[in-house]
């Protein structure tokens, strides 16, 4: 009699594809508390460029479930680019400035993290609460886009140097991506390539501020700059 | 083909099984970790002749200890026996006694187990003993949150929190096992057991160095048969842990549907083979990461923390 007690409280568990999608999607946010983690600025690249491709691998399990044939192109293309192309600029930033280790962060690790996870949690339930449907994935991926942006937020306030925050920067284009995956897949393709091409400025813009940045600073911290040069 | 096997007598083996295998399990990751760093190790069968040699030397107690020193080897051996009454060891249908407690019942037995050895290495007046035993109390208030998600995850998965009952939704489809907060819940699971089971990067396994144990440090003022049921008991908890995440969570296939003593045994086979690949995995992680500092292990802690609660969170959304 148990037996048949204990099959029945099973409930509905979402579909191979949903739970799939979302798992993916929980990869991203994963990979950016990973970037908490990251003491040395190589690897941190490295997370962004592992975060990309999860989302480039979520665009091509849509496209593949929802017959949306356009989404391999842009696949392909915000593979092209924020898996090879951004890190590849970014480490050839890191390697003109022999810096290697990150400046250690305003508050301690556990303590960022529990923050992080506040706000996530925020990103979360705020989310749940408007009752956005898209059309080709579930709201869960919804949700953990909005706290991808909002943990990207605390990266780039918690940590103190220039290569962490642009790093942070890029990664909340990448939470935006998953948003917009959710929201609108059958976005225009010339709309969503325009997207990537604002990356690409803002990757342009980084790269000079961290070279100048640099150039003054001998550093890549940004706690230099509290102090008054005359 | 032969004639079913009495429930008691499957619900008995079930016990007999942890027990008897338990030191076996250990042995075979010393033996994995031993290869894995270019060494031959010791036999698989060492911790029986561990156990075997302690149960022939004599049992001293610390002066000033009280009775309490003495018996609390026999009760965390007890609670270690208690647990796989709970949970499915051997068969994929709830024994009799199964539904005595759920999965945080076999927490509170647990815990039991550990505070009172804390509690006896206090006794003993010796330093390393106390600190080994303030510090796993520490250790394990931090993880204790985690347990806790993992199991509001498994209730709120299956509206109830029986481990059978888990292990059962998680046979029903696989779109069970792919939904992130079933996936995530096991990877926090998994991460408290190599905290609890003293595993690196929280603590070295066999590491000389009073300093940086834990768990180990606790026994220290043990000796002779007492120290060999403490031995066991370590040995018991770990294989239990095991059973917990490989029978319930990741991959509660191979149990036993009948009574039949063929498929009970099969069980048992099978039990010792994903013991065995657990074990594995836990010498690879054993090999390639260091120890973390003491004071970093909050670290440790936060990442199982954050995947238990964004498994919670997946799960309220709806999609999880």
């Amino acid at each position: 009699m148990h037996a048949a007690q204990v099959g029945a409280v099973a409930d509905g568990a979402p579909s191979v594809f949903t739970g799939g999608a979302n798992l993916v999607a929980v990869i991203v946010l994963l990979l950016e508390f990973g970037m908490f983690r990251q003491a040395l600025l190589r690897d941190q690249v490295r997370l962004y460029a592992a975060q990309s491709s999860a989302v480039c691998a979520l665009t091509v399990i849509v496209a593949a479930a929802r017959h949306l044939p356009e989404l391999y192109l842009l696949a392909a293309l915000s593979a092209a680019l924020k898996v090879v192309a951004v890190p590849a600029v970014l480490r050839r930033v890191l390697r003109g400035t022999q810096h290697e280790i990150a400046g250690s962060g305003a508050l301690s690790l556990a303590s960022t993290v529990l923050l992080a996870i506040a706000v996530a949690a925020f990103g979360f339930f705020a989310v749940g609460r408007l009752g956005i449907q898209g059309p080709a994935l579930p709201k869960t991926a919804l949700g953990v886009a909005i706290a991808v942006v909002l943990v990207a937020f605390v990266l780039m306030i918690v940590r103190r140097d220039v290569v962490s925050q642009s790093v942070g920067f890029f990664s909340l284009e990448n939470g935006v991506s998953l948003a917009a995956l959710v929201v609108a897949a059958q976005m225009p393709l010339i709309l969503a390539v325009a997207f990537l091409f604002d990356l690409l400025v803002a990757v342009v813009v980084f790269g000079v501020l961290i070279r100048f940045h640099h150039g003054r600073a001998e550093s890549l911290s940004t706690a230099e700059l509290t102090s008054l040069r005359g | 083909m032969s004639a079913a096997l009495p429930i008691p007598a499957i619900q008995v083996l079930q016990v007999l099984t942890v027990a008897c295998a338990s030191p076996g399990v250990s042995g075979s990751i010393a033996k994995v970790e031993a290869r894995l760093q270019g060494r031959r190790g010791p036999r698989i069968r060492q911790p029986y002749f561990d156990l075997a040699k302690l149960c022939r030397k004599e049992a001293l107690a610390p002066e000033g200890a009280s009775w309490f020193f003495l018996a609390a080897p026999l009760v965390a051996v007890t609670c270690y026996l208690t647990v796989p009454l709970l949970i499915p060891v051997l068969t994929s249908y709830p024994l009799p006694l199964g539904y005595m407690g759920d999965i945080l019942g076999g927490g509170f037995i647990l815990s039991l187990a550990s505070f009172v050895v804390a509690v006896a290495a206090l006794e003993t007046g010796s330093p390393y003993a106390q600190m080994g035993s303030s510090r796993a109390k520490t250790f394990g208030a931090i993880t204790e949150p985690v347990v806790l998600f993992v199991v509001f995850t498994v209730a709120l998965v299956t509206g109830t929190d029986l481990p059978y009952a888990l292990a059962a939704t998680v046979r029903s489809s696989a779109s069970q096992i792919i939904r992130p907060a079933h996936l995530l819940a096991a990877a926090a699971l998994f991460m408290v057991i190599l905290s609890e089971t003293g595993r690196i990067p929280v603590e070295t396994h066999t590491g000389t160095n009073e300093f940086g144990m834990i768990e180990e440090a606790r026994l220290f003022e043990h000796s002779g048969p007492y120290f060999a049921l403490l031995k066991l008991g370590s040995a018991m908890k770990q294989l239990i842990l095991f059973i917990i995440l490989g029978n319930v969570f990741i991959a509660p296939w191979g149990l036993a549907a009948t009574t039949r003593p063929a498929d009970v045994a099969l069980a048992i086979v099978a039990l010792l083979a994903k013991a065995a690949g657990i074990g594995i995995v836990v010498a690879v992680i054993d090999n390639s990461f260091a120890k973390l500092r003491l004071f970093k292990i909050t670290e440790f802690a936060a990442g199982a923390f954050l995947l238990a609660v964004l498994g919670v969170f997946t799960l309220y959304l709806g999609g999880g």
